[in-house]
Protein backbone atom coordinates (compact mmCIF):
# COMPACT_ATOMS: atom_id res chain seq x y z
CA UNK A 1 0.00 0.00 0.00
CA UNK A 2 3.03 2.46 0.93
CA UNK A 3 4.76 1.81 -2.30
CA UNK A 4 1.73 2.17 -4.22
CA UNK A 5 1.22 5.57 -2.81
CA UNK A 6 4.92 6.47 -3.20
CA UNK A 7 4.49 5.20 -6.84
CA UNK A 8 1.10 7.51 -7.38
CA UNK A 9 3.35 10.47 -5.78
CA UNK A 10 6.05 9.84 -7.99
CA UNK A 11 4.00 9.87 -10.96
CA UNK A 12 1.98 13.37 -9.78
CA UNK A 13 5.41 15.15 -10.08
CA UNK A 14 6.21 13.70 -13.02
CA UNK A 15 2.52 14.72 -14.61
CA UNK A 16 3.41 18.38 -12.43
CA UNK A 17 6.93 18.56 -14.45
CA UNK A 18 4.86 17.91 -18.01
CA UNK A 19 2.24 20.73 -17.24
CA UNK A 20 5.24 23.16 -16.35
CA UNK A 21 6.77 22.21 -19.54
CA UNK A 22 4.33 23.01 -21.50
CA UNK A 23 2.47 25.40 -19.99
CA UNK A 24 4.56 27.12 -17.67
CA UNK A 25 7.83 27.34 -19.30
CA UNK A 26 6.88 29.00 -22.47
CA UNK A 27 4.65 31.50 -20.58
CA UNK A 28 8.11 32.01 -17.85
CA UNK A 29 10.45 31.58 -20.11
CA UNK A 30 12.26 31.95 -23.46
CA UNK A 31 15.74 31.45 -26.09
CA UNK A 32 17.74 28.37 -26.15
CA UNK A 33 18.54 28.33 -22.38
CA UNK A 34 15.29 27.41 -20.76
CA UNK A 35 15.13 24.62 -18.28
CA UNK A 36 14.22 21.48 -19.85
CA UNK A 37 11.59 20.17 -16.83
CA UNK A 38 10.86 17.05 -19.66
CA UNK A 39 14.10 15.96 -19.11
CA UNK A 40 14.50 16.31 -15.89
CA UNK A 41 10.80 14.61 -15.52
CA UNK A 42 12.41 11.44 -17.50
CA UNK A 43 15.72 11.62 -15.61
CA UNK A 44 14.04 11.21 -12.51
CA UNK A 45 12.16 8.10 -13.68
CA UNK A 46 15.29 6.77 -15.00
CA UNK A 47 17.20 7.13 -11.93
CA UNK A 48 14.34 5.11 -10.07
CA UNK A 49 14.15 2.43 -12.44
CA UNK A 50 15.80 -0.54 -14.26
CA UNK A 51 17.85 0.34 -17.34
CA UNK A 52 15.35 -1.32 -20.05
CA UNK A 53 12.39 1.02 -18.87
CA UNK A 54 14.59 3.32 -18.46
CA UNK A 55 15.48 3.76 -22.86
CA UNK A 56 11.96 2.53 -23.58
CA UNK A 57 11.09 6.32 -21.54
CA UNK A 58 13.45 8.01 -23.27
CA UNK A 59 12.24 6.85 -26.62
CA UNK A 60 8.76 7.73 -25.93
CA UNK A 61 10.39 11.24 -24.60
CA UNK A 62 12.36 11.28 -27.56
CA UNK A 63 9.85 10.70 -30.28
CA UNK A 64 7.39 13.03 -28.29
CA UNK A 65 10.12 16.10 -28.91
CA UNK A 66 10.83 14.45 -32.36
CA UNK A 67 7.38 14.98 -33.15
CA UNK A 68 6.95 19.03 -31.48
CA UNK A 69 10.20 20.29 -32.99
CA UNK A 70 11.10 17.77 -35.78
CA UNK A 71 14.90 18.82 -37.14
CA UNK A 72 15.17 15.61 -38.01
CA UNK A 73 12.63 12.85 -37.44
CA UNK A 74 14.68 9.88 -35.18
CA UNK A 75 17.39 12.21 -33.67
CA UNK A 76 15.80 13.09 -30.38
CA UNK A 77 14.58 9.35 -29.87
CA UNK A 78 18.01 8.20 -30.45
CA UNK A 79 19.32 10.94 -27.89
CA UNK A 80 16.98 10.87 -25.36
CA UNK A 81 16.87 6.76 -25.19
CA UNK A 82 20.68 6.91 -24.85
CA UNK A 83 20.62 9.19 -21.92
CA UNK A 84 18.18 7.31 -19.91
CA UNK A 85 19.82 4.03 -20.48
CA UNK A 86 23.11 6.03 -18.89
CA UNK A 87 21.40 7.68 -16.22
CA UNK A 88 19.87 4.65 -14.77
CA UNK A 89 23.21 2.79 -15.13
CA UNK A 90 25.15 5.44 -14.15
CA UNK A 91 22.70 5.85 -11.14
CA UNK A 92 23.72 2.47 -9.82
CA UNK A 93 27.43 3.06 -10.28
CA UNK A 94 27.74 6.46 -9.31
CA UNK A 95 24.76 6.13 -6.28
CA UNK A 96 24.98 8.53 -3.50
CA UNK A 97 21.31 10.12 -2.99
CA UNK A 98 23.23 13.81 -2.88
CA UNK A 99 21.91 17.13 -4.28
CA UNK A 100 25.00 18.29 -5.99
CA UNK A 101 25.00 14.48 -7.65
CA UNK A 102 21.52 14.59 -9.13
CA UNK A 103 22.43 18.22 -10.20
CA UNK A 104 25.08 16.82 -11.92
CA UNK A 105 23.35 13.85 -13.76
CA UNK A 106 21.02 16.23 -14.52
CA UNK A 107 22.95 18.69 -16.11
CA UNK A 108 25.57 16.02 -17.82
CA UNK A 109 22.43 14.33 -19.46
CA UNK A 110 20.62 17.11 -20.81
CA UNK A 111 24.18 18.30 -22.16
CA UNK A 112 24.66 14.97 -24.05
CA UNK A 113 21.31 14.94 -25.12
CA UNK A 114 21.87 18.12 -27.03
CA UNK A 115 25.32 16.69 -28.43
CA UNK A 116 23.50 13.31 -29.41
CA UNK A 117 20.85 15.49 -31.44
CA UNK A 118 22.96 17.93 -32.98
CA UNK A 119 25.29 15.05 -34.40
CA UNK A 120 22.02 12.88 -35.39
CA UNK A 121 20.14 15.90 -37.48
CA UNK A 122 23.33 16.47 -39.46
CA UNK A 123 24.43 19.87 -37.80
CA UNK A 124 27.41 22.01 -39.05
CA UNK A 125 29.91 22.12 -36.78
CA UNK A 126 29.38 25.89 -36.30
CA UNK A 127 26.33 24.44 -34.57
CA UNK A 128 27.96 21.96 -32.64
CA UNK A 129 30.55 24.21 -31.24
CA UNK A 130 28.11 26.65 -30.26
CA UNK A 131 25.99 24.72 -28.75
CA UNK A 132 28.69 22.72 -27.10
CA UNK A 133 30.05 25.83 -25.24
CA UNK A 134 27.20 28.34 -25.03
CA UNK A 135 23.86 27.18 -24.96
CA UNK A 136 24.24 23.97 -24.15
CA UNK A 137 26.30 24.62 -20.65
CA UNK A 138 23.51 27.48 -19.92
CA UNK A 139 20.36 25.13 -21.01
CA UNK A 140 22.10 22.89 -18.38
CA UNK A 141 22.36 25.12 -15.78
CA UNK A 142 19.21 26.16 -16.01
CA UNK A 143 17.54 22.55 -16.20
CA UNK A 144 20.50 21.60 -13.25
CA UNK A 145 18.84 24.27 -11.12
CA UNK A 146 15.15 23.26 -11.97
CA UNK A 147 15.90 19.79 -10.92
CA UNK A 148 17.64 20.49 -7.78
CA UNK A 149 14.50 22.16 -6.64
CA UNK A 150 12.49 19.58 -7.67
CA UNK A 151 14.22 17.13 -5.86
CA UNK A 152 15.03 19.04 -2.79
CA UNK A 153 11.25 20.00 -2.38
CA UNK A 154 10.01 16.17 -2.72
CA UNK A 155 12.96 15.03 -1.31
CA UNK A 156 11.19 12.82 1.01
CA UNK A 157 8.50 11.37 -1.66
CA UNK A 158 12.03 10.74 -4.07
CA UNK A 159 13.80 8.86 -1.68
CA UNK A 160 14.97 5.37 -2.84
CA UNK A 161 12.25 2.81 -1.46
CA UNK A 162 14.17 1.91 1.21
CA UNK A 163 14.98 5.19 3.01
CA UNK A 164 10.77 6.19 2.92
CA UNK B 1 25.63 4.37 1.47
CA UNK B 2 22.35 4.08 1.14
CA UNK B 3 20.79 0.61 -0.45
CA UNK B 4 19.08 0.04 -3.50
CA UNK B 5 17.95 -2.85 -5.51
CA UNK B 6 20.76 -4.07 -7.97
CA UNK B 7 19.97 -2.29 -11.17
CA UNK B 8 23.21 -3.66 -13.47
CA UNK B 9 21.76 -4.02 -16.60
CA UNK B 10 20.10 -7.70 -17.81
CA UNK B 11 20.11 -9.02 -20.86
CA UNK B 12 16.27 -7.82 -21.49
CA UNK B 13 17.58 -4.66 -20.49
CA UNK B 14 19.88 -4.64 -23.02
CA UNK B 15 17.26 -5.93 -25.67
CA UNK B 16 15.23 -3.05 -25.00
CA UNK B 17 17.98 -0.72 -25.62
CA UNK B 18 18.74 -2.18 -28.87
CA UNK B 19 15.28 -2.53 -29.72
CA UNK B 20 14.57 1.88 -28.93
CA UNK B 21 18.37 2.71 -30.80
CA UNK B 22 17.01 0.50 -33.71
CA UNK B 23 13.58 1.68 -33.72
CA UNK B 24 15.66 5.33 -33.40
CA UNK B 25 17.91 4.71 -36.46
CA UNK B 26 15.35 3.61 -38.41
CA UNK B 27 13.46 6.34 -38.16
CA UNK B 28 16.45 8.56 -39.26
CA UNK B 29 16.95 7.04 -42.31
CA UNK B 30 13.24 7.05 -43.42
CA UNK B 31 12.43 9.44 -46.21
CA UNK B 32 11.00 12.72 -44.64
CA UNK B 33 7.99 12.60 -46.39
CA UNK B 34 6.89 9.31 -44.18
CA UNK B 35 8.05 10.39 -40.67
CA UNK B 36 7.05 14.40 -41.26
CA UNK B 37 3.43 12.34 -41.89
CA UNK B 38 3.81 10.35 -39.04
CA UNK B 39 4.69 13.01 -36.78
CA UNK B 40 1.42 15.61 -38.44
CA UNK B 41 -0.94 12.31 -37.18
CA UNK B 42 0.91 12.14 -34.01
CA UNK B 43 0.38 15.86 -33.31
CA UNK B 44 -2.98 15.84 -34.32
CA UNK B 45 -3.84 13.05 -31.96
CA UNK B 46 -2.00 12.15 -28.91
CA UNK B 47 0.12 15.49 -28.37
CA UNK B 48 -2.75 17.66 -29.19
CA UNK B 49 -4.12 17.86 -25.83
CA UNK B 50 0.36 19.63 -24.87
CA UNK B 51 0.13 21.44 -28.35
CA UNK B 52 -3.20 23.33 -26.81
CA UNK B 53 -1.40 23.52 -23.50
CA UNK B 54 1.59 25.74 -24.98
CA UNK B 55 -0.59 27.02 -27.19
CA UNK B 56 -2.74 28.67 -24.17
CA UNK B 57 0.37 29.77 -22.54
CA UNK B 58 2.07 31.35 -25.80
CA UNK B 59 -1.22 33.08 -26.10
CA UNK B 60 -1.07 34.47 -22.11
CA UNK B 61 2.93 35.18 -22.39
CA UNK B 62 1.97 37.65 -25.59
CA UNK B 63 -1.05 39.46 -24.53
CA UNK B 64 0.66 40.21 -20.69
CA UNK B 65 4.39 40.89 -21.67
CA UNK B 66 3.64 42.27 -25.08
CA UNK B 67 0.86 44.29 -25.16
CA UNK B 68 2.80 47.49 -24.87
CA UNK B 69 5.32 46.85 -27.97
CA UNK B 70 2.27 45.70 -29.87
CA UNK B 71 0.52 48.72 -29.38
CA UNK B 72 3.03 51.20 -30.32
CA UNK B 73 3.61 48.73 -33.59
CA UNK B 74 -0.20 49.24 -33.95
CA UNK B 75 0.21 53.10 -33.58
CA UNK B 76 3.15 53.15 -35.95
CA UNK B 77 1.02 50.73 -38.93
CA UNK B 78 -1.39 53.43 -38.37
CA UNK B 79 0.77 56.49 -38.90
CA UNK B 80 2.16 54.56 -42.11
CA UNK B 81 -1.53 53.71 -43.11
CA UNK B 82 -2.20 57.14 -43.48
CA UNK B 83 0.31 57.67 -45.89
CA UNK B 84 -0.59 54.90 -47.73
CA UNK B 85 -4.27 55.73 -48.82
CA UNK B 86 -2.76 58.52 -51.01
CA UNK B 87 -0.68 56.69 -52.38
CA UNK B 88 -2.91 53.64 -52.94
CA UNK B 89 -5.19 55.95 -54.52
CA UNK B 90 -2.23 57.27 -56.72
CA UNK B 91 -1.39 54.03 -58.04
CA UNK B 92 -4.69 52.87 -58.26
CA UNK B 93 -5.39 55.67 -60.98
CA UNK B 94 -1.88 55.08 -62.96
CA UNK B 95 -3.03 51.73 -62.82
CA UNK B 96 -6.46 52.62 -64.44
CA UNK B 97 -4.53 54.60 -66.91
CA UNK B 98 -1.98 51.86 -67.80
CA UNK B 99 -5.08 49.12 -68.28
CA UNK B 100 -3.10 47.00 -65.67
CA UNK B 101 -5.17 45.00 -63.53
CA UNK B 102 -5.37 45.19 -59.57
CA UNK B 103 -2.62 44.26 -57.53
CA UNK B 104 -2.60 40.89 -56.08
CA UNK B 105 -3.16 41.23 -52.14
CA UNK B 106 -1.56 38.65 -50.20
CA UNK B 107 -3.94 36.83 -47.47
CA UNK B 108 -2.12 35.67 -43.85
CA UNK B 109 -3.02 34.29 -40.72
CA UNK B 110 -1.48 35.17 -37.88
CA UNK B 111 0.63 32.24 -35.54
CA UNK B 112 1.97 31.67 -32.09
CA UNK B 113 5.51 30.16 -32.11
CA UNK B 114 5.79 27.03 -30.06
CA UNK B 115 9.48 26.93 -29.05
CA UNK B 116 10.72 23.61 -27.89
CA UNK B 117 13.82 23.64 -25.53
CA UNK B 118 15.78 21.31 -27.63
CA UNK B 119 19.47 22.75 -29.45
CA UNK B 120 17.56 22.40 -33.11
CA UNK B 121 14.88 24.66 -32.08
CA UNK B 122 15.29 27.81 -34.43
CA UNK B 123 15.74 25.37 -37.22
CA UNK B 124 12.54 24.66 -37.49
CA UNK B 125 9.76 26.16 -35.73
CA UNK B 126 6.39 24.73 -34.82
CA UNK B 127 3.93 27.13 -35.41
CA UNK B 128 0.12 27.01 -33.95
CA UNK B 129 -1.54 26.82 -37.26
CA UNK B 130 -2.29 24.32 -39.90
CA UNK B 131 -4.25 23.77 -42.87
CA UNK B 132 -7.75 24.02 -40.91
CA UNK B 133 -6.81 27.48 -40.51
CA UNK B 134 -6.18 27.77 -44.32
CA UNK B 135 -1.86 27.22 -44.15
CA UNK B 136 -0.31 25.69 -47.26
CA UNK B 137 2.84 24.05 -47.40
CA UNK B 138 5.29 26.67 -48.84
CA UNK B 139 3.56 29.25 -47.53
CA UNK B 140 5.96 32.04 -46.17
CA UNK B 141 6.35 33.04 -43.02
CA UNK B 142 6.69 36.16 -41.81
CA UNK B 143 7.60 38.89 -39.02
CA UNK B 144 7.38 42.31 -39.38
CA UNK B 145 11.10 42.99 -39.49
CA UNK B 146 11.19 40.96 -42.78
CA UNK B 147 11.65 36.71 -44.12
CA UNK B 148 11.60 34.24 -41.33
CA UNK B 149 11.39 31.20 -43.35
CA UNK B 150 8.68 28.78 -45.34
CA UNK B 151 5.57 26.28 -44.37
CA UNK B 152 7.56 23.22 -44.75
CA UNK B 153 4.85 20.33 -43.39
CA UNK B 154 1.18 20.94 -42.45
CA UNK B 155 -1.58 19.62 -40.01
CA UNK B 156 -4.85 19.90 -39.40
CA UNK B 157 -4.06 22.19 -36.15
CA UNK B 158 -0.18 22.86 -36.88
CA UNK B 159 2.50 23.05 -38.69
CA UNK B 160 6.48 23.52 -39.40
CA UNK B 161 8.17 25.97 -40.47
CA UNK B 162 11.64 25.49 -42.44
CA UNK B 163 13.63 29.21 -41.21
CA UNK B 164 16.68 30.90 -42.57
CA UNK B 165 18.65 28.97 -40.54
CA UNK B 166 17.70 25.35 -41.72
CA UNK B 167 20.53 23.57 -44.23
CA UNK B 168 18.04 23.63 -47.22
CA UNK B 169 16.80 27.08 -46.71
CA UNK B 170 17.13 29.09 -50.12
CA UNK B 171 15.86 32.27 -51.91
CA UNK B 172 16.81 34.47 -54.39
CA UNK B 173 17.67 37.72 -53.03
CA UNK B 174 17.88 41.25 -55.31
CA UNK B 175 19.42 44.57 -53.21
CA UNK B 176 16.88 47.25 -52.73
CA UNK B 177 17.41 49.11 -55.47
CA UNK B 178 17.08 45.85 -58.02
CA UNK B 179 20.29 46.28 -59.30
CA UNK B 180 22.34 43.02 -57.97
CA UNK B 181 21.07 39.34 -58.04
CA UNK B 182 22.16 36.63 -56.26
CA UNK B 183 20.84 33.79 -54.19
CA UNK B 184 20.81 33.74 -50.56
CA UNK B 185 21.45 30.57 -48.13
CA UNK B 186 22.52 29.81 -44.65
CA UNK B 187 26.66 30.89 -43.71
CA UNK B 188 28.33 27.22 -44.16
CA UNK B 189 30.88 28.43 -41.17
CA UNK B 190 32.88 26.27 -38.79
CA UNK B 191 32.96 29.97 -36.85
CA UNK B 192 30.75 29.69 -34.01
CA UNK B 193 29.84 33.16 -33.98
CA UNK B 194 28.67 32.97 -37.18
CA UNK B 195 24.91 32.78 -37.13
CA UNK B 196 24.58 34.51 -40.63
CA UNK B 197 23.30 34.12 -44.14
CA UNK B 198 25.15 34.07 -47.56
CA UNK B 199 24.56 36.42 -50.74
CA UNK B 200 25.94 33.59 -53.41
CA UNK B 201 26.12 34.04 -56.44
CA UNK B 202 26.93 37.92 -57.10
CA UNK B 203 29.01 38.79 -59.78
CA UNK B 204 32.46 40.04 -59.35
CA UNK B 205 32.02 43.44 -61.16
CA UNK B 206 29.42 44.38 -58.69
CA UNK B 207 30.06 45.80 -55.59
CA UNK B 208 27.66 46.00 -52.13
CA UNK B 209 28.38 48.41 -49.31
CA UNK B 210 28.35 47.53 -45.84
CA UNK B 211 24.35 48.19 -44.41
CA UNK B 212 22.49 47.65 -47.92
CA UNK B 213 19.61 45.59 -47.46
CA UNK B 214 18.51 42.54 -49.42
CA UNK B 215 15.18 41.43 -50.23
CA UNK B 216 13.14 39.14 -51.64
CA UNK B 217 13.81 38.82 -55.84
CA UNK B 218 10.64 36.94 -56.11
CA UNK B 219 11.72 34.29 -59.00
CA UNK B 220 10.77 30.65 -57.89
CA UNK B 221 7.03 31.16 -57.33
CA UNK B 222 7.83 30.76 -53.39
CA UNK B 223 8.68 33.94 -51.53
CA UNK B 224 7.18 36.97 -53.53
CA UNK B 225 9.31 40.07 -54.44
CA UNK B 226 10.16 42.59 -51.89
CA UNK B 227 10.40 40.73 -48.42
CA UNK B 228 13.53 42.27 -46.30
CA UNK B 229 15.78 39.57 -45.65
CA UNK B 230 19.34 40.69 -44.00
CA UNK B 231 21.55 43.91 -43.73
CA UNK B 232 25.16 43.38 -46.15
CA UNK B 233 27.91 43.13 -43.21
CA UNK B 234 30.86 42.36 -45.42
CA UNK B 235 32.47 40.11 -48.04
CA UNK B 236 32.77 36.53 -47.29
CA UNK B 237 35.18 34.96 -50.08
CA UNK B 238 35.99 36.04 -53.50
CA UNK B 239 36.84 34.23 -56.67
CA UNK B 240 38.60 36.48 -58.81
CA UNK B 241 37.16 37.44 -61.81
CA UNK B 242 33.96 35.54 -61.41
CA UNK B 243 31.87 35.79 -58.32
CA UNK B 244 31.55 36.93 -54.89
CA UNK B 245 30.10 35.69 -51.65
CA UNK B 246 28.72 38.74 -49.56
CA UNK B 247 27.94 38.15 -45.82
CA UNK B 248 24.38 38.97 -44.14
CA UNK B 249 23.17 39.92 -40.72
CA UNK B 250 19.61 37.96 -41.24
CA UNK B 251 16.95 41.13 -40.12
CA UNK B 252 15.19 38.01 -38.10
CA UNK B 253 15.95 36.14 -34.68
CA UNK B 254 14.05 32.76 -35.25
CA UNK B 255 15.06 32.18 -31.47
CA UNK B 256 12.83 34.69 -30.07
CA UNK B 257 10.22 35.75 -32.65
CA UNK B 258 7.09 34.35 -30.82
CA UNK B 259 4.16 35.59 -33.23
CA UNK B 260 4.51 35.12 -37.00
CA UNK B 261 2.72 35.71 -40.10
CA UNK B 262 1.83 33.11 -42.53
CA UNK B 263 1.29 34.54 -45.95
CA UNK B 264 0.17 33.03 -49.29
CA UNK B 265 1.75 35.37 -51.90
CA UNK B 266 -0.49 34.71 -54.95
CA UNK B 267 1.35 32.18 -57.58
CA UNK B 268 1.26 30.85 -61.59
CA UNK B 269 -1.00 28.20 -61.66
CA UNK B 270 1.60 25.11 -62.11
CA UNK B 271 1.58 23.99 -65.49
CA UNK B 272 1.96 20.56 -64.56
CA UNK B 273 -1.50 20.55 -63.18
CA UNK B 274 -4.54 19.41 -66.30
CA UNK B 275 -6.72 22.10 -66.86
CA UNK B 276 -4.65 25.33 -65.64
CA UNK B 277 -2.14 24.85 -68.99
CA UNK B 278 -3.88 26.99 -70.66
CA UNK B 279 -6.73 26.86 -72.93
CA UNK B 280 -8.50 29.59 -75.24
Amino acid sequence: MRERDGRLAVWGIMALLVALHFYVRPRLFAGRAAPDFLLVALLLYAMRTRPGAAAVAGWVVGVTVDVLGPARFGAGALAHTLVAWLASWGRSVFFADNVLVNAGFVAGGLWVRNMITLMASGSTSADLVTAATLWSPLQALSTAVTGTLVFILFRDLLAPRGDR
Amino acid sequence: MRHLPDRSPTRRDALLLTSCVVLSGAALITPTSLTQSLANTLRATALRPVVWLQERAVEGRTSRSRFQALEAARDTLALGVLDRSALQQENDRLRRLLDVGPRLGMPFVGAEVLHQPVPTDGRTLLLSVGWEDGVRQYDIVLVPEGLLGVVAEVGPRSSIANTWAHPEFRVSGVTADGAVLGVVAPGASTLATDAILEFRGVAYRDTLDVGTVVVSAGLGDVYPRGIPIGQVIGIRQEQPGWERVYALRPLVNPGIVSHVLVARPARAPSPLIPGDSGGS
